[in-house]
């Protein structure tokens, strides 16, 4: 579906993208994930035309789009801060494209209608001007307004940062249920991980202008390429030579001390019931931070501290100073 | 992100080139070379250099007097206005004055009433035969009824006219102001005028040295209240300026007065704009708070505060009272300045609709503000469409730096340079003899009102989220359609407003007009100086009244729109 090859891009001196590769296929979500400056919102203005790449091929469905102006794409974006456009009703806004598009008047009005019942906007609210809406609201109007051209791909980037944390996690169920309904190729510009791991088929993790991996999430998450990319997704701990040596001695697996390792937090167990392939610590609680959900322990084993958390189910409570055991499985380690 | 777009070369199609050709000849036609023959004329007039002017002007004791007046009445007029400013903020911003809201009022009168009308009202009450001083002399028989002229009555008229900034831009300063600071001195044990001092005005600083510095420019340049009020032994520059232009043998002195002025003036704004650079205080605060007004501890401080506070209203309001109140009386009431129920009548605007020389100036005022507010504010959105779109281009600081000129040059001078340049057939200008037409002063105000409208609309070009622009054209819309239907929407009623407030500011317009205007069609400016300066004709002091009650009621309306109605809707949005 959507082909990037070789992309660079330089603003001046500084090159922004190098070698970019990506393959987006037909009806997927696929997320573009990396911290501000990475580059993932620079691939997706190359998709959608606002950047021109100095080297590279943007390709959609076997056509190559790469010198081919915005305007002329057909490709949906959903902005940041939604650019709704403030002298307009949300009518307007979303007939916006079909009016450029000559579309005639009877159609406009069937296709704004329709698009507005499938994103749950009211006629009442069709009406309106977009600074009376809520958030949540604007967002729709958006991604209406994105889809009504029936692009081929949406592109979003970063649509949930502007919210709050609640309206965040509840309009980021909708947009998943509203891909899936309409069935569209999607691209997604986030930087936040929990986001990227909820939401996508795919997830291209970005450092510096370069892509570190490619992969479903549990793939980006359990098996983290590089060191970049498991220090970026989700809490992890780095595991010291001594206590690397120690899992190794325990369990006979073959652990480079030399090598930098990790392992998550939810895979360090404490006091579970005794299971073969296990190294086993003697450790002590020095601190923890209740988080209702679950509580994360501090924990000191072998000359560092490790961080574990464990689920608030009522079973295992451990006051700070407490002796405690802790087991850790070669296999969940992560090598670089 | 589109910093390689933005380096891209500029694509000419003929529309722009079209566009490049309007400003290359309008930069240097209307702004460059008249400016540059003024310079001509006084160095280079008989094809050499020479200084002989600059001799002439030190051995006339006139100009030099001049001079030396503007350079008392500035600096001390930046004080009185600077004092009166501040404390008009404090008393309707920050203290808890009872009847604040229509203190303000009175206050804010300066900004629908002001140059040559108001200076004319005040004569009309202070002057030889005015209201008050009739009152006066009743009290006080022997005193000299001639008292209102001079120094002292410029300084206090235009102490009184020039507080439009403070009130504006000082007072916005000033409901910035985080209260949570105030509070947090308080709960440091800080008293109340302790925490005005190190608190409030350090944040208000800033902004009251770059209020200063136009006062400062204002007392430079005064041209109406010298005139009017200043009698024979207390004349300024401008007046000068006027009086040497309107005689063939002096106007190489004018030119080079205007010269000084302008000099003077540039010196001043690179002084403003070195302050400027150095920042505006940034509150830091994420939530601020409102200003809660400070009731003064001090009872007597605070009665003294209330008593100050009303002295002010009366001064700023009465001017304004009587003239609507005259406007409604007979001449006799006028040509007495007495107040009788029996006498008010609808007769002079009545007078004013029946001829059409009492008619025209509004109309011809009326016209040439519309026409130059609305050519200025068209040619300064494509300019800065053109600016917006491409920020690295050299052609667009060119384009902006030129348009900016006049900001540094004041009124007379500009007024001068056109009066001088196009008095001859001049290539650059199709040939054509512009003195004495009607367009030199169209040109003229189109000039003037340059600066303050492409600072205001470059501001709101530039205050345009890219993003609105990005998502037209992902939607397929092209340049133009982009410009039409989004830009332009969006920053159209700023737009309008600032047309709202160029016209304002040009109908009332003296500076200009007494240079340019067309002898038939002379302007309300003109036509009202002319009535004042004959205090004792009532009908023309009547037509006066009407006109200055007519032009507060246009300011007046201007005003809510762009600030009142206007302001609130754009606030939602």
């Amino acid at each position: 579906m959507i082909n990037l090859t070789g992309i660079e891009v330089k603003f001046g001196d500084f090159t922004a993208l190098k070698d970019i590769n990506i393959h987006v296929q037909e009806g997927q979500f696929y997320t573009f994930l990396g911290p501000s400056g990475c580059g993932k919102t620079t691939t997706l203005r190359t998709i959608t035309g606002f950047i021109k790449p100095t080297q590279g091929r943007v390709v959609v469905k076997g056509k190559d789009i790469t010198d081919m102006p915005v305007e002329k794409r057909n490709i949906g974006m959903v902005f940041q801060n939604y650019a709704l456009f403030p002298t307009m009703s949300v009518y307007e806004n979303i007939a916006f494209g079909l009016r450029v598009n000559k579309v005639n008047k009877t159609d406009i009005d069937r296709r704004v209608r329709e698009m507005g019942k499938k994103v749950e906007l009211s006629d009442k609210q069709l009406i309106r001007k977009v600074a009376e809406l809520s958030g949540g609201q604007q967002q729709r109007v958006a991604i209406a307004r994105a889809l009504v051209n029936n692009p081929a791909i949406i592109c979003l980037d970063e649509p949930l940062s502007n919210l709050d944390a609640k309206l965040r996690v509840q309009l980021r169920g909708e947009l998943k249920e509203m891909q899936k309904n309409f069935g569209i190729t999607t691209v997604y510009v986030t930087h936040d991980q929990e986001e990227a791991l909820t939401l996508s088929d795919c997830i291209a993790v970005f450092n510096n202008g370069v892509i570190e991996q490619i992969g479903a999430p549990n793939e980006i998450y359990n098996h983290s390429k590089t060191e970049f990319v498991c220090n970026f997704i989700g809490d992890i701990n780095k595991v010291q030579p001594q206590l690397l040596s120690e899992i190794a001695a325990q369990t006979g697996a073959a652990l480079d001390p030399k090598k930098a390792s990790y392992v998550r937090l939810e895979r360090v167990h404490v006091n579970m019931p005794a299971a073969s392939g296990f190294a086993s610590f003697k450790a002590k609680v020095v601190s923890r931070e209740y988080y209702g959900l679950y509580i994360k322990y501090t924990l000191s084993l072998c000359g560092q501290t490790v961080k574990s958390i464990e689920k608030n189910d009522g079973t295992k409570y451990f006051e700070t100073g407490e002796e405690v055991s802790v087991f850790i499985k070669p296999d969940d380690l992560m090598v670089y | 992100m589109t910093i390689n777009m933005r380096r891209k070369k500029i694509r000419i199609t003929p529309g722009k080139a079209l566009m490049f050709l309007f400003f290359a000849w309008f930069i240097l036609a209307c702004l460059v070379l008249p400016n540059l023959n003024l310079l001509k004329t006084v160095f280079f007039a008989d094809g050499n250099f020479s200084t002989e002017p600059i001799r002439k002007l030190l051995k006339s004791k006139r100009a030099m007097k001049a001079l030396r007046n503007s350079f008392i009445l500035a600096p001390t007029l930046s004080i009185t206005v600077g004092f009166v400013g501040i404390t008009l903020v404090l008393l309707t911003e920050y203290f808890d004055i009872k009847g604040a809201n229509i203190l303000r009022l009175g206050y804010m009168t300066t900004l629908i009433y002001g140059g040559i009308t108001l200076v004319s009202g005040y004569k009309f009450i202070y002057g030889s035969s005015g209201f008050l001083t009739k009152l006066l002399v009743q009290v006080f028989p022997n005193m000299n009824a001639s008292w209102f002229q001079g120094y002292g009555a410029v300084l206090f008229v235009m102490t009184f006219s020039c507080t439009s900034n403070h009130m504006i831009f000082l007072r916005n300063a000033m409901r910035s102001v985080d209260f949570q600071t105030v509070e947090a001195a308080r709960n440091m044990g800080a008293g109340q005028f302790y925490i005005l001092r190190r608190v409030v005005l350090p944040v208000l600083l800033p902004s009251l040295f770059a209020v200063t510095i136009l006062t400062f420019i204002t007392g430079l340049s005064a041209m109406s209240a010298p005139m009017l009020v200043g009698g024979t032994e207390f004349q300024t520059i401008n007046p000068m300026i006027k009086t040497f232009a309107d005689t063939v043998s002096s106007k190489d002195l004018a030119a080079l007065l205007s010269l000084v002025l302008g000099f003077a003036t540039m010196l001043l704004l690179f002084i403003m704009t070195q302050i400027e650079k150095r920042g505006h205080y940034m509150s830091v605060s994420k939530v601020k708070t409102k200003i809660v007004k400070q009731k003064i501890t001090n009872p007597v401080l605070n009665v003294l505060a209330h008593v100050y506070a009303y002295v002010l209203f009366v001064i700023y309001v009465l001017p304004v009272v009587l003239i609507v109140l005259f406007s409604f009386t007979d001449s006799k009431s006028i040509g007495t300045r007495t107040l009788t129920l029996s006498s008010f009548t609808l007769e002079n605007y009545k007078y004013l609709l029946q001829s059409l020389s009492n008619y025209r100036p509004f109309v011809v005022s009326i016209v040439y503000s519309a026409l130059a507010a609305v050519i200025v504010g068209v040619i300064v959105v494509v300019a800065c469409r053109y600016i917006q779109k491409h920020k690295k281009a050299r052609s667009a600081s060119v384009l902006e730096y030129s348009l900016m000129i006049p900001w540094l040059l004041p009124t007379t001078m500009i007024a001068l340079g056109l009066m001088m340049a196009f008095n001859v057939r001049r290539p650059y200008m199709f040939n054509q003899v512009l003195t004495g037409t009607m367009v030199i002063l169209l040109i003229g105000y189109v000039i003037i009102k340059l600066p303050f409208t492409m600072r205001m609309t470059k501001a709101a070009f530039f205050s345009l989220d890219d993003a609105l622009e990005d998502a037209s054209k992902n939607l397929g819309a092209g340049e133009m359609y982009t410009f039409r239907r989004v830009i332009f929407p969006v920053i159209l009623p700023t737009v309008m407003a600032i047309a709202a407030l160029n016209f304002n500011a040009l109908i009332s317009d003296y500076d200009m007009s007494a240079f340019l205007y067309h002898p038939l069609n002379p302007t309300l400016g003109v036509q009202i100086k002319s009535l004042t300066n004959d205090m004792n004709n009532p009908n023309g002091m009547a037509l006066t009244f009407v006109y200055a009650v007519l032009m507060m009621i246009i300011s007046a309306v201007v005003l809510y729109l762009v600030y009142g109605r206007g302001g609130r809707d754009n606030m939602k949005e």
